[in-house]
């Protein structure tokens, strides 16, 4: 308990009470009641007087010496760079803070930044969950999806698209089964896409047949490769319609001769076999009637159990359905190879012709 | 010795339970205005009037850091510290008590919070204990300043260095609060309740300190005259 907390002096202050206050007399903290107690008993006691006096000359002595502040600034410097540091301060304060527009994880960073060891330990703990779980994840992702774009566009392309295209490469990737080869056909336009598909589709074939049609902006290449694609979709009209095209007239032997072969499997039709004796009679290239050559004869044969056997069940898809050849058709063709065996300039060719006759003789006996 | 302008104004608040009233703006010149209404506009976003308080209160508020931490580079820590304080918590003075004491709270507090760091670092000194002891090392600006004036009385100079330097070296006996009480008491020249209200302490307990610290120092200086 405070010596001086109590102003219990009802009896008059004795030299003993007055001691711990001789302290805030001297610097005017003591109140009235203890001012008028304190000087009463002063009055009579010498030894408190002298007590007094000695405390009064101790204050006056800590108070008369010379402060640090009066020393240290007296020339004011002191002041005036602190007033210049805290303008400085104030500035920094006041300025919107340039990277607090944006500091994603800026928390994560101060608390990484301030526990180094703690940082690294997460930073290995990342790294192992990431190869444990990220890795097997893309590598199951980059499973599923073996092509690198697969843009399959509702709408058929437009004939202003077709013209404005530019196929720049086709692939073939074997399917399995009995289902035509998937194809891949990176286009140039203007927006550049990479469709992939059969023949079976529509958008496909439009893109197919217009390489194939277009061989003047084309390569012999990249046709022999359309065509290989359309051999499925022979019974489309519009494809079958550009495979004769290309069989009479591409520039390219090897193409026309591709085309023939991509026409095998409708050798039968009407369209198909004058195209076949068109290359037959006015093909320049000796393998290009070779070809015809062959087909002819393979439509034949395969069309003569068909006049005794029952119909087959695969009826064709879109094209009418193979009619058995008749007479004048069969005439025609035996002209057309009699005249190959006796006039074609390739040799090959008229002896594969003379082979033909002999094989379809004996249909000729029938 | 001579009182600050705080003194006088910290003698006659009422402490925490009073409030200056504002006089209403009529004056547009900053320095004009009185304290509430520079406060107000301070905590309206104004850093003028926020400068103005500065420069109204800070010639003493770098006096009491500087007779509290003796030297200047302290002494420019706390000036800095406590202005900021004020700067980023102006917005939560409510004008429960004068300016005055909120702002010599945050000042004591800070020369409190660095003079405990002090006295947790043995190797810091008091700059008049090195001065004392070494009085070819001074290095500071401002000591060589005083050193080389010339009007000064060379006996009296010596005696009064003498007795600056003991009773320096006795300050560093006391507690960082009984140290600013003291000091404020004596050097600043405020009422036991305005020091009390500025530490955030009651009157009772100020008186204490002051009691402890005269009588520690009476103790180390024994009959200083």
């Amino acid at each position: 308990m405070s010596p001086f907390g109590k102003n219990g002096f009802e009896k008059g202050m004795n030299c003993r009470d007055l001691a711990p206050l001789l302290v805030f007399y001297v610097c005017d903290e003591v109140n009235e009641k203890e001012r008028e107690l304190m000087e009463s008993h002063l009055a009579s006691c010498k030894a408190c007087s002298d007590q007094l006096a000695e405390e009064k000359g101790f204050h006056s002595a800590l108070v008369s010496t010379p402060q640090s502040a009066d020393e240290l600034d007296r020339s004011g410097i002191l002041l005036s760079q602190c007033r210049s540091e805290l303008e400085e301060a104030l500035d920094d304060l006041s300025a919107p803070p340039l990277e607090e527009h944006w500091r994603p994880l800026g928390w994560l960073r101060r608390w990484m930044a301030l526990r180094p060891a703690w940082s690294g330990a997460m930073l290995v703990l990342v790294g192992i969950l990431a190869g444990a779980q990220l890795v097997p994840w893309l590598q199951r992702n980059s499973n599923n999806s073996g092509q690198a774009m697969n843009v399959r566009a509702p709408q058929p392309l437009t004939p202003e698209q077709l013209r404005n295209m530019v196929v720049s490469g086709v692939s073939f990737s074997p399917s399995s089964g009995s289902d035509s080869p998937t194809v891949q056909v990176q286009i140039s336009a203007e927006q550049p896409m990479v469709l992939t598909g059969n023949a079976d589709d529509s958008r496909m074939r439009q893109i197919l047949t217009q390489v194939v049609q277009n061989s003047e902006r084309y390569d012999a290449g990249m046709r022999l490769d359309c065509l290989d694609a359309l051999k499925a979709a022979v019974r489309d009209l519009q494809v079958r319609g550009a495979l004769l095209n290309a069989a009479r007239k591409d520039q390219n032997p090897a193409v026309r001769m591709k085309a023939l072969e991509a026409l095998r499997e409708a050798a039968g039709e009407d369209d198909v076999r004058e195209a076949i004796l068109d290359a037959l009679e006015h093909d320049s290239n000796p393998g290009v009637r070779v070809e015809a050559v062959n087909l002819l004869v393979g439509s034949l044969q395969s069309e003569a159990p068909s006049a005794d056997a029952p119909a087959t069940p695969e009826a064709p898809v879109v094209a009418p359905a193979p009619t058995a050849p008749g007479s004048e058709d069969f005439e025609q063709v035996v002209k057309v190879l009699q005249e190959l065996q006796r006039r074609d300039p390739n040799r090959y060719v008229r002896l594969r012709s003379a082979a033909a006759l002999r094989q379809i003789g004996p249909r000729e006996v029938q | 010795m001579q009182l600050s302008r705080w003194a006088l104004a910290l003698a006659d608040d009422n402490g925490c339970s009073g409030s200056t009233n504002a006089a209403p703006v009529s004056v547009t010149s900053l320095p004009n205005l009185d304290e509430r209404t520079l406060v107000a506009e301070a905590q309206a976003g104004s850093r003028a009037a926020f400068e103005e308080l500065v420069r109204r209160f800070d010639r003493d508020v770098l006096r009491l850091a500087l007779n509290l931490m003796k030297r200047p580079e302290d002494a420019r820590d706390v000036y800095q510290e406590a202005f900021l304080k004020v700067y980023r918590n102006l917005h939560r003075f409510r004008f429960e008590c004068s300016f005055y004491t909120w702002l010599y709270r945050i000042v004591t507090n800070v020369c409190l919070d660095h003079l405990r760091r002090r006295q947790a670092r043995p190797e810091d000194q008091a700059p008049e204990l090195i001065a004392g002891r070494h009085e070819e090392g001074i290095t500071d600006f401002f000591e060589r300043q005083r050193e080389h004036r010339p009007t000064l009385d060379p006996e009296r100079s010596m005696m009064g260095q003498e007795i600056k330097a003991r009773i320096a070296r006795a300050m560093e006996r006391l507690s960082p609060r009984e140290r600013v009480v003291f000091e404020m008491k004596h050097y600043q020249g405020l009422k036991l309740r305005a020091i009390g209200d500025a530490l955030g302490t009651t009157e009772e307990t100020v008186k204490n300190s002051l009691f402890r610290a005269t009588r520690k120092l009476r103790n180390e200086l024994g009959g200083l005259r």
